[in-house]
């Protein structure tokens, strides 16, 4: 299966409220290919999407919250999976873009033995599935877009077959940041103004 | 902590609107805790690991929830990737409340050659992350240095930790 053909589906599945969380490298450059305006957080470091996308999830709970990440990425804090079942975030998907590589660096732990649905669903999340084929990428994620979660799936891609690149100053620098700020606050659900005081 | 000093920190967390707390719980700030997971003011959560709770807390912020999360130094330590981040890559405003444990103070029966690591590694570790920080130490300085803290760390647009020992914490 091919990553990008994954993201030009799910693209299509949600609407501009909806906010995204994508890992560094292929997820950052070919979602921010794929959608350029509104709440896309791009090119979190290594280790830090489920904790983030768990976080952000709190701050918007009447909307899907979509976290991209990867399977080198994700294995740096693995524990995230257990903070994520326990806050269990009816409103969290969060895809694992397996590759089974560290992209040009040689194989990861999951093309041997190491499953992360498995690990997963030891952590306690019970909607899990891993996705071999486009098709399945289809039937399973289109209706999770609107289903009650938490949602794990694992999608099982070639590795680098896609090569884009990112507009760095929109997806890694601190000016990417500011325009998620400012799409957070122009937001309908903007937690801002529940709160007293300002952002 | 005793119950005062928690009793204290929640009715200023109430007052600057700060309605989410995340923590890993450990001994100094169990009690607060406890109070935050049983008042149903606030958003309390527990994670597994204090990297993914200082990711936690920074998501939150970002999409505008007033968050703090708490700690000891030893968390802030094992939290240390994802603290960098959120301070000197992003800039994501937030609070962090951490035990100063091996400070002066600490009688807390921790092996002395842990308590010593705490002490000398506590400030030059957030110095070089470049998270700003304050200790407090006094009952009467914990309202104003919250408030000073959380009015900085959006100001600052940087994660702010206060540093809690003396008799707020022993």
């Amino acid at each position: 299966m091919n990553r990008l053909e994954c993201l030009k589906e799910l693209v299509t599945w949600i609407d501009a409220n909806v906010p995204v969380v994508t890992s560094l490298s292929s997820n950052t450059a070919i979602w921010a290919t794929l959608r350029q305006e509104g709440l896309n957080f791009y090119g979190l470091n290594m280790g830090l999407t489920v904790g983030f996308s768990v976080g952000l999830s709190f701050a918007f709970p009447n909307r899907k919250v979509v976290g991209l990440d990867s399977d080198g990425s994700f294995m740096v804090d693995s524990s995230a999976l257990i903070t994520m079942a326990e806050a269990n975030p009816s409103n969290l998907m969060i895809l694992v873009f397996d590759n089974e590589s560290y992209q040009l660096m040689g194989p990861t732990a999951t093309s041997r033995a190491t499953d992360l649905e498995k690990m997963a669903q030891g952590a306690g999340i019970k909607n899990t599935a891993t996705l071999r084929t486009l098709e399945e990428f289809i039937r399973v994620v289109k209706p999770a877009v609107k289903e009650t979660g938490p949602h794990f799936f694992v999608v099982k891609v070639e590795t680098g077959t896609v090569r884009l690149k990112s507009d760095a100053r929109l997806t890694y620098s601190p000016f990417m940041k500011e325009r998620f700020v400012d799409a957070v606050m122009k937001h309908p659900d903007y937690w801002g103004k529940k709160a007293s005081g300002s952002f | 902590m005793d119950q005062e000093s928690g009793q204290l920190i929640i009715e200023i967390l109430k007052e600057e609107g700060i309605d989410m707390v995340v923590t890993l719980p450990e001994e100094p700030t169990f009690s607060l805790t406890e109070a935050i997971r049983d008042d149903p003011y606030f958003t309390s959560l527990t994670v597994a690991a204090e990297g993914n709770g200082i990711a936690l807390c920074a998501g939150a912020a970002l999409g505008g929830r007033k968050v703090m999360f708490v700690t000891g130094i030893a968390g802030l330590m094992v939290g240390t990737w994802a603290l960098g981040q959120a301070a000197m890559a992003y800039g994501i405003p937030f609070l962090i409340m951490a035990s100063y444990r091996g400070d002066i103070g600490d009688h807390s029966g921790i092996p002395g050659s842990q308590l010593m690591l705490f002490k000398q590694v506590a400030k030059p570790l957030l110095s070089t992350l470049r998270v700003p920080f304050c200790v407090v130490d006094k009952k009467s300085d914990l309202q104003r240095a919250i408030r000073d803290a959380n009015f900085a760390a959006h100001d600052y647009s940087s994660p702010v930790v206060l540093l809690l020992t003396g008799e707020v914490l022993w």
